[in-house]
This record gives structure tokens, C-alpha cells and sequence, in this order.
């Protein structure tokens, strides 16, 4: 079966905003990403089960806040309290996945086709960002995740690279066009390429 | 705008948060007699103090986690925040 993506009907792909007269590769770069695996790992309260002896993909889960464990494929991002989001391009970790975690202790719920996500890639990245949402983003770093509002909209930040920026926003797929609009328009000033 | 020191996720916007109420309000203990005059009370009547007041707060845009905060109704000020498991004296 093939998947309609959460943002077809709202990308249009070219240069947009303020883009004339500067190079292609001083602009924002706003990407939809496509075929990720999602999951949602939550540990029960009653789980008394120590987390530090798994590993998904080689990757720890983490209980502090702020944290992403990552490798090339696989992020694992802290979500709240025994709550994590595991975002990879290997769509069989599934597998995995059911096997390692004990449906006694964890509740894993694949949320693939219920996240819109969109990519921004460039210098002025992080001040759109700014713009919509109240979080003091100089206090994140590289390998971060904040859950937080974009204008009103429930998201959350996945920081993957400060260096160049490049930054993650996951929405739910019902809010997904419009978080891509508010996006874009607060982009608008500094010119983006959209692909 | 007011910033919310959640337990788990730190200083946020009071826009991540939703109110959940006075922290309080104690249920009626389960499978004992209630008379309609506390059944009535718990589920309507609230104190609306002037000064330090201990409330529920929920970290609805961020971790989800439902957690306590002891403001000031005039001011504004907030003093501690704590888990929902906590103490706040």
C-alpha cells in the first residue's frame, strides 16, 4: 500500500521569501521527511525493570531530560518520564523492538503515519524557530529535543547538528500543514528553498 | 507571562502549560458512606485565597506530567513546584 505523506498538498518545492541575490547555499533549507519509523516506548509506573540493560539498535535508552542517543540511523529522543520517542530509518527495528520490550513493563506504539516532520537546514534555522515558540533556544544544544508550542501548535524539537543547524520539528499529522505554513512564513524574511 | 519551573523538563512558557486546579481538594476516601454535603463539596465548592496558594499544574506541550506549584494569587510569584508525589509545605 502506498502512504499519502502528512504535507503533499502544502509543499511546493523552489525558492521562496527573500532568496534574490543570495547564494542558494546561505538559505534555509525546509525539507518534509518521509518514511521514518516512529515509536512511542512508554515504561509502566508499576515497571520496576532496569532500562539501562536494553539497547535498540546500540542505543541506550536514557531517562534525562533534554536527551537524544543517536548513531546514523536511530534517535532516541526523552519525551518525559519513562516516556521516549524513537525515530529511525530502519523501518524493521519493529521487530526488534516488540521482542526487547516486555509488554508487561512498556507500551510501544508505532506512530509512523501520525507525525508530520519537517527538516530545517541552515544558519538562520534556529531564529524561525524562535519566532513561534517560547523556549530559550540558546540553552539548546546539539543531540537535544524539547517538547513544546509553535504559535499554538504542540511540537517537538529534535536538534540534530548546531554546526551547520539543522533542526527536526515533529507535529501531529492533523497539524502538520499548519505548522508548515507557519513555518514558511516566518522564513519568509530570510528566503528559503523548499524541496 | 508567567514561567513554570516543571519538575522534570525545567524553566518553560506558561503557554506549554494548562491548569489543573487547587492541589488541595481531597477525594473522599473510596467505599465509604458520603453524604451528599461532602460529595457536594468536593466536587464544587473552592476556596479562593488571597496569597500563597499550592495548585495543579499540567505540562500539556511538554513532558505531560501533572505536578504542583505553590503561587501567590496576587503577585503571581511563584515559590516551589514539585512532583505530584511531593510535599509542598
Amino acid at each position: 500500500m502506498t502512504s499519502i505523506s502528512p504535507l503533499s498538498n502544502v509543499v511546493e518545492k523552489g525558492l521562496k521569501g527573500n532568496h534574490e541575490n543570495k547564494k542558494e547555499e546561505n538559505l534555509i533549507k525546509i525539507s518534509e521527511i518521509k518514511n521514518l519509523l516512529i515509536i512511542q516506548i512508554v515504561q509502566y509506573k508499576s515497571s520496576t525493570i532496569s532500562i539501562e540493560d536494553i539497547s535498540i539498535d546500540n542505543l541506550n535508552l536514557k531517562n534525562e531530560p533534554l536527551t537524544v542517543a543517536s548513531n546514523s540511523n536511530t534517535r532516541i529522543l526523552w519525551n518525559g518520564p519513562k516516556n521516549w520517542l524513537l525515530v529511525s530509518t530502519k523501518k524493521n527495528l519493529i521487530k526488534n523492538i516488540s521482542e526487547i520490550f516486555n509488554e508487561n513493563d512498556f507500551a510501544i506504539t508505532d506512530l509512523s503515519h501520525s507525525r508530520a516532520i519537517i527538516e530545517l537546514e541552515g544558519s538562520e534555522a534556529i531564529e524561525v524557530i524562535k519566532k513561534g515558540c517560547p523556549f530559550n533556544f540558546n540553552t539548546l544544544e546539539k543531540n537535544n529535543s524539547i517538547n513544546s508550542t509553535y504559535n499554538g501548535i504542540t511540537f517537538t524539537v529534535d536538534m540534530i547538528s548546531d554546526n551547520p543547524c539543522k533542526i527536526r520539528l515533529f507535529a501531529l499529522r492533523s497539524f502538520g500543514e499548519s505548522l508548515y505554513h507557519s513555518i514558511t512564513d516566518a522564513s519568509l524574511e530570510f528566503g528559503f528553498k523548499s524541496s | 507571562m508567567l514561567y513554570i519551573k516543571c519538575p522534570y523538563c525545567g524553566m518553560r512558557s506558561q503557554n506549554e502549560f494548562a491548569y489543573g486546579g487547587d492541589a488541595n481538594v481531597k477525594r473522599p476516601e473510596l467505599n465509604e458512606e458520603v453524604s451528599d454535603k461532602i460529595w457536594d463539596e468536593f466536587v464544587y465548592l473552592r476556596k479562593s485565597p488571597r496569597g500563597k496558594h499550592i495548585e495543579l499544574w499540567h505540562h500539556i506541550s511538554g513532558c505531560r506530567q501533572w505536578f504542583k506549584v505553590q503561587r501567590d494569587t496576587t503577585t503571581h510569584e511563584i515559590f516551589r513546584t514539585a512532583a505530584i508525589n511531593e510535599d509542598i509545605k
